[in-house]
């Protein structure tokens, strides 16, 4: 008890006087995020990272960096403009009804193997061609990509580090800057996004508020939100039998039948809910194209 | 309160009353928020009905009926309307959303209440920023990543082109009975 205490007060006199960034990351390094002591560091760091509202274009920039490292990593869109373009207006349409809709989005259907969906700060979103396997209609697309949009929306990943602030802090960010000093608190941030993205995951809690917020916008839109649970329970089978998990949405998301079952209650307060539409024929017509 | 003097306490009383409850049903009446981008005002409970006028994220509207999944709203300005269920929140938006925090579309979108498609217009411009190019040149990333990526943020989506395909799925405010798309 003590320890943590003294834990506590050390964090937030370190943090109003030196507001470091590079602090809070150093000690949630070496700390492991399961113990007491990793969890007092984690919520403090996010309550300092809220605290401070990042500008768009800073966000844009990070997201950008973001999308690159995707790319190189999970591979190229695949090359159908039919479905690029299919994707991108069941995800604008869903946008329009999210938690921000006053913001660009942009989707793409990498050539990835790996079963993933992931978005980056400023509104690019992506879904792996593998992941397609996996779905049987329009509404359950519109379920994964919602999911994406909400991480967007509630800024989740730039509310999960603090360097993006250091960004931000010194002035606004300029194509000069990024060959200084700025361009490396950039790359140190993209780094660090990355392998939270890409290899750890974000916080259970933020999974649990953008599958939430996906039932809502989907619902809004007019697609069935049973649909998006019908998804994780395809995957749950799947990943049974998975044996490389991964980069997947099994290894960057928390369990699945946590998830399945708060949206099943979730579901409870959308008694219309059956009524809205799946939209299979159009789903069928593009993706067998890929 | 002249003119209430010499009339007898009853209808003192009476009219007192009669001017609370007017005050309590006013107060009463339930107030909504745009929530959706593209939102607009319809003369009729139906998505192919004329427009009354263009909603921005963030509007508040009084709610006069409700019709299923269509909402007769009264907006500040005073124009009366239909407006699909789903694109209105019972609480009100962030500043930050309600105001649209992209600096290349929102603020002008914002003060001169320019229409949607000038929006699209100003979305579709997207490319790589010269922060990004200077970020691939500093990482080394392939000229192949580049140009996907180029591509992607070019693409353009406009708020027509989602109306479209919504009509053509029959989803959302374009519903039929079924409300099942095709």
């Amino acid at each position: 008890m003590k320890k943590l205490l003294f834990l506590t007060v050390t964090l937030v006199l370190c943090s109003s006087v030196f507001a470091s960034a590079d602090f809070f990351d150093t000690i949630q390094s070496v700390v492991s995020p399961d113990s007491k002591e990793g969890k007092i560091i984690a919520g403090a760091s996010q309550m300092l990272a809220g605290s401070k509202d990042i500008d768009y274009k800073t966000e844009r920039t990070i997201g950008e960096g973001l999308a690159l490292e995707g790319l190189t990593r999970f591979g190229n869109p695949v090359k159908n403009d039919q479905l690029q373009q299919y994707v991108n207006l069941v995800g604008n349409a869903l946008a329009a009804n999210s938690k921000r809709p006053t913001i660009p989005y942009s989707f793409a259907v990498l050539d990835s193997p790996v079963q993933n969906a992931f978005a980056v700060p400023g509104g690019v979103i992506f879904v792996s061609r593998a992941l397609f396997t996996v779905l049987e209609n329009e509404a359950e697309l519109a379920g994964v990509l919602a999911h994406e949009i909400g991480h967007v929306a509630a800024k989740h990943a730039l509310k999960s580090t603090q360097r993006a602030q250091m960004i931000q802090g010194a002035g606004a960010i300029t194509a000069a800057s990024v060959g200084g000093e700025k361009g490396k608190k950039l790359a140190d941030t993209v780094g660090n996004l990355q392998t939270m993205l890409f290899d750890k995951g974000l916080d259970k809690d933020m999974e649990f508020e953008a599958d939430l917020a996906a039932m809502e916008t989907v619902y809004r839109t007019g697609y069935d939100p049973a649909a998006f649970i019908k998804v994780l329970e395809k995957l749950q089978k799947l990943e049974a039998t998975s044996k490389d998990k991964n980069g997947s949405w099994f290894s960057t998301h928390p369990p699945l039948a946590e998830r399945i079952a708060r949206l099943k209650a979730k579901l409870a307060t959308y008694p219309d809910y059956s009524t809205q539409a799946h939209v299979d024929g159009r789903f069928q017509k593009y993706v067998k194209m890929k | 309160m002249r003119l209430m003097r010499g009339l007898p306490m009853g209808i003192k009383m009476g009219m007192c009353a009669v001017v609370l409850l007017c005050a309590s049903i006013a107060c009463a009446e339930e107030k909504r928020w745009v929530a959706s981008d593209g939102t607009s005002l319809k003369v009729e409970a139906s998505a192919t009905s004329e427009n009354v006028v263009d909603l921005l994220v963030g509007t508040e509207v009084s709610v006069v009926e409700t019709g299923g999944r269509w909402v007769k709203v009264r907006t500040e300005a005073g124009a009366t309307g239909w407006v699909y269920a789903g694109r209105l929140a019972e609480t009100r938006p962030s500043a930050e959303v309600a105001g649209t925090d992209d600096p290349l579309f929102g603020e002008s979108m914002k003060k001169s209440q320019i229409t949607t498609a000038k929006a699209d217009s100003a979305r579709s411009i997207r490319g790589l920023s010269p922060e990004t190019v200077s970020y691939a040149k500093s990482r080394g990333t392939s000229e192949t990543c580049k140009k996907s990526l180029e591509k992607i943020l070019g693409r353009k989506v406009s708020a027509m082109d989602v109306r479209s395909f919504l009509k053509e799925g029959k989803i959302g405010e374009y519903a039929q009975n079924t409300g099942r798309g095709k």
